[in-house]
């Protein structure tokens, strides 16, 4: 049982790292990033408490939110889903990434307190 | 088909209606309204009118004025021959003056007859009339009459109408006053009916009081009744009597006129029944006195009085039925004590009869029965609660204090077992207010209970002195025992101190007693407590978990440096430039945000910086795509290009 998991997770990163291209590697990267620090916000939550609530929050949904853009700009820039978004260009993937953002911003920084 | 039921019926409504009519005069000129009245009549007179009125109106009320013949002279030194008032009032007051004469001359008689006719006032023909039948002069009564019924007629008012009934009283029986008559009918249904109770004119006082006087003095030189009922006459005599200050020698006059009418015509004569101080009667004062008078407060000549019924108002038995009275230098005198009715209170349904001319003749009185209380067979003992030690009784007699004090604690009650009895008759009574009151000297402490009497109407009081500790607030000590009994049938009211009762309770609160003294006292400062903040983490703690949060971004830089992600591609067109620029002053106002500003001018700025932004980073990427375009293209190019080949 455990040899199948290990071989498929094994054949997973070669294939990774073989088949992915730069570019999508570099949000990935990104993407790891975010899920990190939004783990690591929790991790103090759950450990100090949640004092100031409005503050865990604000910084916790922007992790998620964050990752939730990164996601769909990876999925857009993704040569293999071009047959999805036809009239989406790589570049109005990136300027919409970049307006989402900004009201994402705008909310957490609201909320922060 | 009548049926026993009908029969029922029409009885219980004929007494209601009779009960309804049984309509008493509620106001009637005491002997000092009387004398009021008089002092108002009396006051010098400066002119006719005003000695007219004094005069005549104290003769009404059987007196004169202070000076009878300084009036003789002033009335025939302000007579004008030549004018109908002015012999009016001189001829009239003369009348009432003894042997007061007016002169007259030839022409006053031409002067009086001609104010008799259709084309004058009723009040100068009533004034004509009244001065010829007072200076002895003849007159043609026909005549007059057909004047009034004319003016009548014309004059359709209240003030007109009495006016001509006064003159039909000097008119000469034999005339035909029949149609005058009829409008004292007319008028009394112009009255006023005010609440049941006050029948009067809208006019006000005096046409009420003079219509009153009219009407009598008319029915009386008639003789003919009065169409007025008896509940109608009582309703006068209450709006004309009511008023007990009069503003104006005539509305005197008008009251004086009225209440000489009122006590002596021929048809209705109200009777006023009152006791003599208050309706009491007990033991020391057996005897019920009423006075029975007409309205001028005049003792009736001829009066029998009887009490038709005498009823408990408590028990509903009648004690006493057709009993006379007995009269005594004017006062009429009952022995109601012989008939041994018990204390209380009674209602009295009396008649006054001998004159078939009274109205309102049957009267309903409240009389009260009083008598003294005596406590007898008074106990007290201290009883243990699970009754296995016996009681200890001591009798006590009142007014005497019992010789040692009682102690009872939380395991015991304090009892008290007596009996109120009537002082003459022995009979039990139970009074309004039978209360056991406790006052502790020391602490100013007063606790008042109240004693009820069971089926045999013997007191019993106990206190359970666990049970009732909160109402002591559990002081113990001595409490003076004290016994309350009142009534208002009760002449001799108690308050016996009976005994000293120490009482003692578990749990004793010494602060009790000031707590009551410092309840009017101001109370402590509160101190506002504020929300406390919550408890915040050291800050150690904090430090760490940042230096932790942030870590990420220095794995992130060395992945991207590992991956080859590098800004070598970095056009320097001048978009680009604005858009990096615009991008990062977007990220530093969120900072500014954070810090300083509020919403409106966060978005105002970033309005601003976004649109440059958005523009500059259109362009950038519109010439990246023509880039990548280009380069795509080419490939595809060389690619088919190769293929081909």
């Amino acid at each position: 049982m455990s040899n199948s998991v290990i071989s498929v997770i094994s054949r997973f990163l070669e294939e990774y790292t073989t088949k992915t291209s730069n570019k999508l590697k570099v949000v990935d990267a990104y993407l790891f990033y975010i899920l990190l620090t939004g783990a690591l916000q929790f991790l103090y939550c759950l450990l100090v408490g949640t004092f100031p609530f409005n503050s865990f929050l604000a910084g916790f949904i922007s992790c998620v939110g964050a990752f939730i853009l990164g996601v769909c700009l990876r999925i857009q820039i993704n040569p293999d889903n071009k047959g999805d978004f036809l009239t989406i260009s790589q570049e109005r993937a990136f300027a919409d990434f970049l307006l989402a953002h900004t009201v994402l911003h705008l909310v957490v920084i609201n909320f922060i307190g | 088909a009548w049926t026993p039921g009908w029969s029922v019926f029409c009885l219980v409504l004929l007494t209601v209606a009779l009960g309804a009519q049984a309509l008493t005069p509620s106001h009637h000129l005491s002997l000092s309204d009387v004398d009021r009245l008089k002092g108002l009549l009396s006051q010098p007179f400066t002119d006719l009118a005003s000695a007219y009125y004094s005069i005549v109106g104290l003769s009404k009320l059987g007196a004169s004025v202070a000076d009878e013949n300084d009036a003789c002279q002033f009335l025939k030194a302000q007579l004008d021959p030549m004018s109908v008032d002015s012999l009016f009032f001189a001829a009239e007051a003369s009348q009432a003056i003894a042997d007061c004469e007016v002169s007259i001359f030839n022409e006053t008689r031409d002067i009086l007859l001609a104010a008799v006719s259709e084309d004058s006032t009723v009040t100068q023909i009533f004034r004509a009339v009244s001065a010829l039948s007072s200076l002895g002069l003849p007159l043609a009564s026909q005549e007059v009459v057909a004047a009034l019924v004319a003016r009548i007629a014309k004059e359709d008012n209240v003030l007109a109408i009495t006016t001509a009934l006064q003159t039909a009283t000097r008119l000469s029986q034999q005339a035909e006053l029949g149609g005058i008559l009829e409008e004292i009918e007319d008028l009394a249904a112009r009255l006023d009916d005010l609440g049941g109770v006050y029948l009067q004119f809208e006019e006000g006082l005096e046409a009420t009081a003079l219509f009153v006087t009219a009407a009598y003095t008319l029915s009386d030189h008639a003789d003919t009744e009065p169409p007025l009922k008896e509940d109608q006459v009582i309703q006068l005599v209450n709006s004309v009597f009511s008023k007990k200050s009069w503003d104006s020698r005539s509305e005197a006059f008008s009251v004086a006129c009225a209440a000489a009418a009122l006590s002596s015509n021929r048809f209705h004569v109200p009777v006023i029944v009152s006791t003599q101080g208050p309706a009491t009667v007990s033991h020391s004062q057996p005897i019920l006195h009423l006075l029975v008078t007409d309205i001028l407060s005049n003792p009736l000549a001829s009066a029998n009085l009887l009490v038709e019924s005498a009823q408990a108002v408590a028990s509903k038995s009648v004690v006493l039925s057709q009993a006379p009275f007995s009269l005594r230098n004017g006062i009429f005198e009952l022995n109601f004590m012989a008939s041994q009715p018990a204390s209380g209170y009674y209602q009295f349904t009396v008649a006054v009869t001998g004159d078939s001319r009274l109205v309102a003749n049957q009267v309903e009185l409240k009389v009260k029965v009083s008598t003294e209380v005596a406590v007898t067979n008074m106990d007290l003992s201290v009883v243990d609660k699970d009754q296995s030690i016996g009681t200890k009784t001591s009798r006590v007699d009142y007014p005497f204090k019992a010789k040692g004090s009682f102690t009872a604690d939380s395991h015991q009650n304090f009892a008290m077992n007596f009996q109120l009895v009537d002082a003459n008759t022995g009979v039990e009574l139970t009074p309004h207010q039978t209360f056991v009151r406790f006052h502790n000297q020391k602490t100013g402490q007063e606790v008042v209970f109240v004693a009820e009497p069971d089926s045999k109407n013997l007191y019993k009081f106990e206190l359970d002195t666990a049970e009732r500790k909160s109402e002591f607030d559990s002081m113990s000590g001595t409490y003076v025992l004290h016994l309350i009994v009142g009534d208002a049938t009760l002449e001799n009211p108690i308050l016996w101190n009976v005994a000293d009762v120490v009482l003692k309770f578990l749990d004793e609160e010494a602060p009790a007693a000031i707590q009551s003294k410092t309840l009017y006292m101001p109370k402590p400062d509160i101190q506002h407590l504020f929300r406390e903040p919550e408890k915040k983490p050291p800050t150690v703690v904090s430090n760490t978990f940042t230096a932790l949060v942030l870590s990420p971004f220095l794995l992130l830089l060395i992945l991207w440096f590992k991956l080859g992600a590098n800004i070598s591609n970095f056009s320097l067109s001048p978009s680009s430039v604005l858009f990096h620029v615009g991008h990062a002053c977007m990220l530093g106002l969120m900072y500014v945000y954070w810090t300083h500003l509020n919403m409106f001018q966060t978005l105002k700025y970033l309005a601003i910086i976004g649109s440059l932004t958005f523009l500059a980073g259109n362009r950038m990427l519109a010439q990246k795509a023509v880039k990548r375009y280009g380069q795509s293209s080419t490939l595809t190019f060389f690619t088919r290009s190769t293929c081909e080949n």
